[in-house]
């Protein structure tokens, strides 16, 4: 492990150098293209300190983080207890199946413009969007931990005269944890796809904004600066993830992703 | 000449703390065309042997030698007959054994005659053309024993062949093993749980201790075998009926017991 | 407690299922139909297959449906292919050879977290609304599933076939081709499917953003006009499309583990 973790720093230091002498000294891409180590520097200082597209960095990273955060947990909210009911209540399944399987298949970033449409360029559009972006994974991943627990869990539940809500909380859930915990994570990722794009599409704020403002710019390093906080965020947002569900589960081993 | 060496071979796993000592200190000379056999309780590193010979393992200290040469990686002149037989799901049984003879970078037609005649060997014939899965235990490992003998390898390594088999699979392949290994004589290296086993097919048998395993006992079972003439037997049962081979068996029964018997488990 | 476990008769989900897409149906039209929401927001259902067939022969915003929708898919294939091509021989050379893996996973870790879409600006400024701009966040959406999975598919192969394979002499090439590939066919497909799933919709995604044609451009203009019967037609069409694209490569999943490839 340790070789490993050598090996990565070197990659990155020589991929560092190299990236300051490609766009420095040895010139052989333009700043019109991509951006110089300074360039991104420059660009960092300026929204942190001064601001661009109208806010400060952390303004524009709150504005993005709340979107994500509310979407994600409606969606969670909703998606979480309809995929266990699918999976649990057979008739509830025949019943939603046919037409989640028809809306399934359209991409949440082709509802973006139906839901600018009804809710305009505000807030609510984006969270809407997300909201069905972040939706479907958790469906989908409860009903499959529901369908996955093996008979016998349930067969020796139902000897030991475990009850409704007791069921719920100390077998059903629990038991289907896991996979809940995956279709969290895709729901994550597909949270930060969605809120991206619809604030590339149309934003007064937030990290998608910046980049729309950088493209029309021609402001490379501010697009770095934008990407760069979108991958850290997403990052960091599902580490934070990781650990929850770490600690929520503990009888798990967790193999590496 | 020894043919396969362990020279105060000595082998340790895991890091500093952590770790555990499987082999204590192993000499051990084989010599051409030897079939020997090594049993011992779980865990007591025999295993271990074989993969050091194999070149999948290599000792902590001390050295293993084949032919002289240190061993320093597998290669098809130590062929490996696996437990749970290794055979490729994807690959014919022909394309199975064929693998090691395109590696030599053996021509189309030479391959062709090799792999027939070690179907033959094997009673494999009319399965050229089946695929692992449609086969059973018994027989997927007959073509794990084609694959390697095809190579014609100085020495032939088995890691308990025939335990993923039912008993009488096993006496069946044990017959075999016996008629394969008269007419084609190698340096086998036989890994064994079942000690009626060892004794049936085993010029000598290694009996190793607990873990960290080291040689008990080495018996001799050739000079038996040729004193009682046990080849003039021709099935494995009337073989184990012989007073010579039940005390054979009983006395190695009896020294792994006694490693057994201070082990928890 | 509930019966879950037993499940229905055929005729019952049947039966369930057509009354789920009435309701929905149902309740669609019967908001359209009596004003509860304006027809311009929620047109009818009818409304929306009327318009979806126009399309097929009267061109909106520089072509008809199937023209746009032929460029998207050709867009989508390119990148896809680029990112299997590349991915899945990377991903199987990454799981045999360590120093590889070293090397290239921690570049992958830092990129993986980008959102597709985000590479939008840098493709505008690299192709401008030339056909690369679309490929490349295609591609960045499409390869790392292919990489991930030929990658896990190549470093979970069972020890005992490659330990076999060494002791037969196997060289490094062979080895690639003939034990990892075979042994990953399984996980490599199953990444297909969730790569052009992903890929798909960056296609969409991008084509809001920066493209003069195509199914996700024709929406961005039909929303610019208000023509909601066209957007939810192009929404049609682009679920019908990726529906299409997933059964077929579930279709592939099936054949390769029905092929008993173990």
């Amino acid at each position: 492990m340790k070789r490993r973790h050598i090996i990565g720093v070197l990659t990155i230091l020589v991929l560092a150098a190299f990236w300051y002498l490609a766009t420095g000294p040895l010139a052989l891409i333009s700043p019109g293209r991509f951006p110089s180590p300074l360039d991104v520097w420059d660009a960092l200082r300026q929204v942190s300190i001064k601001g661009y597209a109208n806010g400060l960095l952390y303004q524009h990273v709150l504005q993005s983080l709340q979107l994500v955060a509310l979407g994600f947990a409606v969606a969670i909210a909703t998606g979480v207890p309809l995929g266990l009911l699918m999976g649990w209540n057979r008739r509830a399944e025949a019943l939603i199946n046919p037409v989640f399987s028809i809306i399934r298949p359209i991409p949440p970033l082709a509802w973006i413009p139906l839901a600018i449409l009804w809710l305009g360029l505000g807030d609510a559009a984006k969270v809407l969007v997300i909201w069905f972006a972040a939706f479907v994974p958790s469906v989908i991943n409860s009903f499959t931990g529901v369908r996955r627990i093996e008979p016998y869990v349930i067969e020796a539940a139902r000897m030991l005269g475990t009850k409704r809500y007791r069921f719920l909380q100390e077998v059903l859930i629990p038991a289907a944890a896991p996979s809940i915990f995956t279709g969290m994570r895709l729901s994550l990722q597909a949270s930060w796809t969605t809120l991206v794009a619809a604030e590339l599409v149309g934003a007064l704020y937030g990290l998608g904004r910046i980049l729309n403002v950088a493209q029309q710019d021609i402001y490379p390093g501010m697009i770095f600066v934008g990407m760069a906080c979108v991958a850290f965020l997403g990052w960091l947002t599902t580490w934070l993830l990781a650990e929850i569900e770490t600690r929520s589960l503990p009888w798990i081993q967790l193999g590496r992703v | 000449m020894a043919v396969i060496h362990f020279d105060g071979v000595q082998k340790t796993f895991g890091h500093k703390g952590n770790g555990f000592v499987a082999l204590d200190r192993i000499d051990l000379k084989i010599a051409d065309k030897e079939f020997i056999a090594i049993v011992g309780p779980s865990g007591c590193g025999k295993t271990t042997c074989l993969r050091m010979v194999a070149g999948f393992e290599f000792p902590t200290a001390g050295t293993v030698n084949v032919d002289g040469r240190q061993v320093t990686g597998p290669g098809p002149d130590r062929a490996v007959v696996f437990q749970q037989f290794a055979l490729f799901p994807w690959k014919s049984v022909a394309d199975n054994i064929a693998l090691g003879l395109r590696n030599k970078g053996i021509g189309k037609t030479e391959r062709g005659k090799r792999v027939a005649d070690a179907v033959k060997l094997m009673g494999l014939e009319g399965y050229e053309a089946a695929y692992p899965h449609q086969l059973s235990g018994g027989m997927q490992q007959r073509v794990a024993i084609a694959r390697a003998y095809v190579l014609e390898p100085d020495v032939l390594l088995m890691d308990e062949p025939f335990g993923a088999l039912d008993a009488q699979t096993r006496t069946t392949m044990q017959e075999e093993l016996v008629r394969i290994t008269r007419r084609n004589p190698r340096t086998v290296l036989f890994i064994t749980h079942a000690v009626e086993e060892a004794v049936y097919l085993a010029d000598r048998v290694v009996i190793m201790t607990r873990r960290p395993g080291r040689i008990k006992e080495v018996i001799d079972i050739h000079s038996v075998r040729e004193a009682e003439k046990w080849s003039e037997h021709e099935r494995i049962e009337d073989v184990m009926d012989l007073e010579s081979f039940i005390h054979w068996r009983t006395h190695i029964w009896r020294s792994l017991r006694e490693e057994k018997s201070d082990q928890d488990q | 407690m509930s019966t879950s476990s037993s499940p229905l008769r055929t005729s019952e989900t049947i039966a369930y299922g057509a009354a789920g897409i009435v309701l929905f149906f149902g309740i669609w039209s019967g908001l359209s139909w009596f004003g509860i929401v304006p027809r311009q927001f929620l047109p009818t259902p009818y409304e929306v297959v009327a318009k979806a067939v126009q399309l097929l022969s009267t061109p909106f915003a520089g072509g008809t449906l199937q023209e746009h929708l032929l460029s998207s898919v050709l867009r989508f294939a390119y990148g896809f292919l680029l990112g299997a091509v590349i991915g899945i021989p990377l991903g199987l050379m990454m799981g045999w050879y360590r120093l590889l893996d070293e090397i290239v996973s921690p570049i992958f870790d830092a990129l993986r977290f980008i959102a597709p879409i985000a590479w939008v600006p840098f493709a505008a400024l690299w192709f401008g609304t030339g056909i690369g701009g679309p490929i490349l966040i295609i591609f960045a959406g499409a390869f790392p599933p292919c990489l991930i999975n030929a990658y896990r598919g190549a470093r979970f192969v069972n020890r005992s076939l490659i330990e076999a394979a060494q002791m037969l002499g196997t060289g490094n090439t062979r080895i690639i081709l003939e034990v990892l590939l075979p042994a990953s066919l399984a996980s490599i497909v199953a990444g297909l499917r969730v790569s052009a799933g992903i890929g798909w919709q960056s296609l969409i995604g991008a084509e809001l953003i920066v493209a003069s044609t195509g199914v996700g451009f024709m929406m961005v203009q039909a929303q610019l006009n208000i023509s909601t019967p066209i957007v939810m037609s192009a929404m049609l069409a682009i679920g019908l499309v990726g529906l299409f694209i997933d059964i077929a490569l579930r279709w592939l999943e099936a054949t390769v583990r029905r092929r008993g490839l173990a």
